[in-house]
């Protein structure tokens, strides 16, 4: 796996700082540190590489150009990142609706002996993707974020307002979700 | 077979290898002018309107409305509002800003037809007492014109003569509102207000009237109302007595 480049933590504050006093190293550091992982959680959800970009850049443009609403917020920069690309996501949802670039029925699914059982090393990387698309909002969130982002379990409760309790909850009935997308049947 | 949890720690093992789907070099140089270029217009909005600074802008904003709001108000205030001691200072920076003869002659000439507005407004309104003490004003100012001419007169024999030709115009016009006035008017202490008014105004004409005299100093003021300088007269709309 290609890293994303340095996991997103709780150390921006002294380059934040920087950034406020027109530091344009300090800016140039955090689009470094994020605009790959933002591009790639927008990816996931949208499947378009031009929609990906530009909200990419408008979630960049918006964390770097509003810090003082970031300072009010109380949490680490890079929950606050994410939040604004959720939010730019459900917007893009709601102006253009939901696009399935490749339905989960056509794609060509590999098939183990055992039914039950996935032949999950067969399955490209698109294949999941695909897949997950089909999931609920949350539950595609939960897993880009955990999986594709590498993210802890508190780190994704704190970009979703929700308790590390109900994140492992979600997790585990997002990946029930995919298992069943995968193998073609209902999603729930 | 094997248990849900297996299979699905399988599958979150499978998702942790998706390759990361990276964006291409020009959306990334694109992306970084475009953020830039923002960042630079908010870092320069920001430093324009600092929040310090705003406040104080909005209070320097909120004062010059004020005061403008203030001044606009006083400028037709009478002797029983609020805004009438804000129309003297106003009259005391315009009486500094009168330096040629001529334009302190029109300075108070132009008070005294003022208290003279004023006194009509009072006797309207039945309010004697404001009334002789703007008339009384009235008289201060005419009497600081007369001193003026007078002294004009020593030092420049035509110019004292053409404006003892504006005083006496100016207190025959006087002259003809108090007239106008006395016979409204049966109120015994206006009356004799007003005809104290014309009495000293009358009193100024003569002074400005009178040849020069050869010390320098005026040929004498009228009842001391007047300040005898011609510049630091009494343009307070409050007289003095």
């Amino acid at each position: 796996m290609r890293p994303l480049g340095k996991a997103a933590s709780d150390d921006d504050r002294p380059l934040i700082e920087r950034v406020r006093k027109g530091d344009q190293d300090a800016v140039r550091t955090l689009y470094e540190r994020y605009f790959d992982r933002i591009y790639n959680y927008v990816y996931a959800r949208l499947g378009r590489a031009e929609d990906a970009e530009d909200l990419a850049i408008d979630t960049m443009t918006r964390s770097l150009t509003r810090l003082d609403q970031f300072q009010d917020q109380g949490v680490a920069f890079s929950s606050w990142v994410y939040k604004i690309a959720h939010n730019a996501t459900i917007d893009h949802y709601r102006r253009h609706g939901k696009v399935t670039l490749v339905s989960l029925e056509q794609a060509t699914l590999p098939q183990s002996a055992d039914p039950s059982e996935l032949a999950l090393e067969q399955l490209s990387n698109e294949d999941l993707r695909v897949a997950l698309r089909a999931l609920t909002d949350e539950q595609q969130q939960v897993l880009i974020l955990r999986f594709f982002q590498d993210l802890t379990a508190p780190q994704v409760a704190g970009i979703m307002g929700k308790s590390v309790g109900a994140v492992q909850a979600l997790q585990h009935r997002a990946l029930g979700s995919l298992e069943r997308a995968l193998q073609g049947r209902a999603v729930n | 077979m094997t248990s849900e949890a297996q299979r699905l720690e399988r599958l979150a093992e499978r998702l942790r290898v998706v390759d990361p789907v990276a964006p291409s070099p020009g959306a990334k140089i694109r992306g970084w002018n475009l953020v830039l270029a923002a960042v630079e217009r908010s870092a320069t909005v920001r430093s324009r309107v600092h929040p310090v600074r705003r406040l104080v802008i909005a209070a320097v904003a909120a004062t010059v409305l004020l005061v403008a709001g203030a001044v606009a108000a006083s400028a037709d205030s009478l002797p029983d509002s609020a805004f009438y001691p804000l129309k003297g200072v106003i009259e005391n920076v315009r009486g500094a800003l009168a330096f040629s003869p001529s334009d302190k002659l029109a300075y108070h000439l132009d008070l005294a037809q003022a208290r003279l507005t004023e006194a009509e407004a009072m006797l309207a309104g039945h309010r004697i007492e404001l009334a002789e003490r703007v008339l009384a004003a009235m008289d201060n100012q005419l009497n600081d014109a007369a001193e003026l001419v007078q002294l004009e007169k020593q030092s420049d024999p035509a110019l004292g003569a053409s404006m003892e030709n504006r005083l006496t115009q100016a207190i025959a016009t006087h002259d003809k509102q108090l007239a106008g006035l006395q016979g409204q008017v049966t109120n015994p202490t206006a009356l004799s207000a007003i005809i104290a008014a014309r009495y000293h105004a009358a009193q100024a004409l003569k002074l400005a009237a009178k040849p020069a005299a050869s010390d320098g100093n005026p040929a004498g003021s009228l009842g001391g109302n007047g300040q005898g300088n011609g510049t630091s007269a009494t343009p307070h709309p409050t007289p003095k007595h």
